[in-house]
């Protein structure tokens, strides 16, 4: 049987080390790479195409599930984590297990075998990951995560102007550029903070504190003009709810 | 209810048996007395409550209960006298056994109002024993759930099953640095668990639990973690909140290096003067990662147990720079 390629993707060296120590008489497992964050864990799946990935959740800058979030190709995941408020995200995520640090090596070997399974079958993986990801939270998050060609970008909510529907994407303008993502607006409009985003119009998310002037447009449509210029238009119900909330 | 209708029975029993008057003329004498009393007795229920015993000096609440019994019993009597010279005007024998019935009833009147007072009040100490349980048993809740969230928070889990899996990871690599850190480890959750509120220890001690805390998490994220420390020998000897540092260690880590792929500084430093300890705690932070939502309850149980110690508000200044974050701390020393 072919080996089972394995990256480990975990913050702290200890941690590394205790999985490669478990793996260490597995003589059908290779272990391609180890990485220290996020960043580095893309790259290392984007290029090696590893059967399955050890996954740590809290990792700096860029954690575990939004480094899923940006892969196309996801391979066969064991999240490993310290603390069980993720469990559910992680099984929505369809991954084959989740192990709680610290873990025995029975338990990893486990995990392993439930993963070789999965990968014998061989089914091609569906881009289910991606839908499910799009709702794992339940709160407000602070940052999105995108990809442009090769480079990851993270975005600071804080940063964000104003958020435009296009297909299945959603343009994100920032105070510096703009940047395309594959998600919809339902899910923004769920997860920004209503205090300083709304919803104005099928097309439009925009930043409260970015509205300079509400002005009617033709027939029960409205525009407002953004800081610096930009226009958006404004449904019936967005410009009575906007009226409403920056009283105007 | 039932009460008064034992003593409207009884009253009719004795004036049939005793004064030998017609039944009727009992029944209906009797129903005025003591419907009208009863009427009465509900107003009664307002100098009760408006005349607390322990509010009140003993003279003044007898002279109001006396004024309002005076006024309860004349209104009684002397309406129940209208109504039944009205009713029995033509019946003279009952009359006269009437009037000469006067003072035993203004006798009864003022037993009755005794009697009626002294129940309201009962009742009213009752209710007020039941209210004190509640808020009581409400109170020792909220205490628990303070207590047993500061105790969370001294613990932080992710901090906790971390060093756990590291030091898992050690006993393979190397026993001895694993026998180091469980006794580090275990010195740390000692200082932490022995601690009591409100107790004044050394800066000394303190930083001595800090550096256990530091050399944990310094092998957790080896390089990633850098110290500086810049501490003037006699501060050592200041005083200080027990665990009151440990926090604002905790949210440097957090914020400085969790969230740090590289090399980051967390800075340790205390000056003092003869009445004040100085301590600042910054740390490096990359503010396109973390939003404002970087406070946490961490820093706001630091603020109010600062300010429950030496009640005062003006003791924690936050300095949000460019890219570090900075906690500066003063402890007041004469108390």
């Amino acid at each position: 049987m072919e080996k089972v390629k394995v990256v480990i993707i975990e913050d702290e060296e200890l941690g590394r080390e205790l999985i490669k120590n478990y793996l260490k008489e597995e003589e059908n497992v290779e272990i391609l790479a180890e990485c220290e964050n996020g960043f580095e864990g893309i790259k290392a799946i984007q290029d090696l195409k590893p059967d399955l990935v050890f996954l740590d959740i809290q990792m700096p800058k860029l954690n575990g599930f939004e480094m899923l979030e940006i892969l196309d190709e996801k391979p066969e995941i064991i999240f490993t984590t310290a603390y069980n408020q993720y469990a559910i995200q992680a099984f929505e995520l369809n991954a084959v297990d989740y192990l709680l640090k610290p873990f025995s090596k029975e338990r990893l070997l486990d995990a392993l075998k439930k993963a070789i399974s999965r990968i014998k079958i061989n089914q091609p993986r569906t881009d289910k990951i991606n839908k499910l990801i799009q709702q794992p939270l339940d709160e407000i998050i602070e940052r999105i995560v995108v990809k442009s060609n090769t480079k990851i970008k993270v975005i600071p909510v804080d940063k964000i102007r104003y958020l435009e529907a296009q297909d299945d994407y959603v343009m994100i303008y920032t105070f510096e550029g703009r940047h395309l993502k594959q998600a919809t607006m339902k899910y923004f409009e769920e997860h920004l903070d209503p205090k300083e985003f709304m919803r104005v119009h099928r097309s439009y998310i925009i930043r409260l504190d970015q509205v300079v002037q509400l002005e009617p447009y033709g027939k029960d449509s409205y525009v407002a003009k953004l800081k610096d210029g930009p226009t958006v238009k404004i449904s019936k119900s967005g410009f009575k709810n906007l009226k409403e909330k920056l009283n105007f | 209810m039932i009460i008064w209708m034992i003593i409207g029975a009884l009253n009719t029993f004795i004036l049939v048996y005793f004064n030998d008057f017609g039944f009727v003329i009992s029944i209906l004498e009797s129903l005025i007395f003591n419907i009208l009393f009863a009427i009465l007795s509900i107003g009664i229920w307002y100098p009760v409550y408006y005349t607390d015993i322990e509010k009140n000096r003993f003279s003044n609440f007898f002279t109001n209960h006396l004024a309002a019994s005076s006024l309860a019993v004349g209104i009684w009597v002397w309406l129940s006298y209208v109504i039944l010279t009205s009713l029995f005007a033509n019946d003279e024998e009952y009359l006269n056994y009437l009037n000469s019935s006067i003072p035993w009833r203004i006798g009864i009147g003022f037993l009755f109002y005794v009697l009626i007072a002294s129940n309201y009040y009962l009742f009213i100490y009752y209710q007020n024993f039941k209210d004190k349980l509640v808020r009581e048993s409400e109170l020792k809740t909220l205490v628990k759930e303070s207590q047993l969230s500061s105790l969370k928070s001294q613990i932080n889990p992710h901090f906790l099953f971390n060093s756990l899996n590291s030091i898992s990871s050690l006993t393979m690599i190397s026993p001895q640095r694993a026998q180091d850190m469980v006794i580090n480890l275990s010195d740390f959750l000692r200082y932490s668990l022995s601690h009591k509120n409100e107790s004044l220890t050394t800066f000394e001690k303190e930083l001595q639990n800090i550096d256990r805390y530091l050399k944990i998490e310094k092998i957790r994220f080896g390089h990633r973690l850098n110290v500086e420390k810049e501490i003037l020998e006699p501060c050592l000897r200041y005083y200080l909140p027990g665990l009151i540092l440990q926090p604002l260690m905790e949210n440097a880590v957090k914020y400085g290096i969790y969230e740090s792929t590289e090399k980051s500084n967390i800075y340790i430093i205390a000056t003092c003067s003869p009445e004040v300890l100085e301590i600042v705690i910054r740390n490096d932070y990359d503010p396109d990662f973390i939003t404002k939502k970087g406070e946490g309850i961490g820093l706001s149980n630091v603020i109010s147990r600062m300010k429950i110690q030496y009640n005062r508000d003006d003791l924690i200044k936050i300095n949000r720079m460019d890219k570090s974050f900075e906690v500066k701390i003063f402890f007041p020393q004469n108390l």
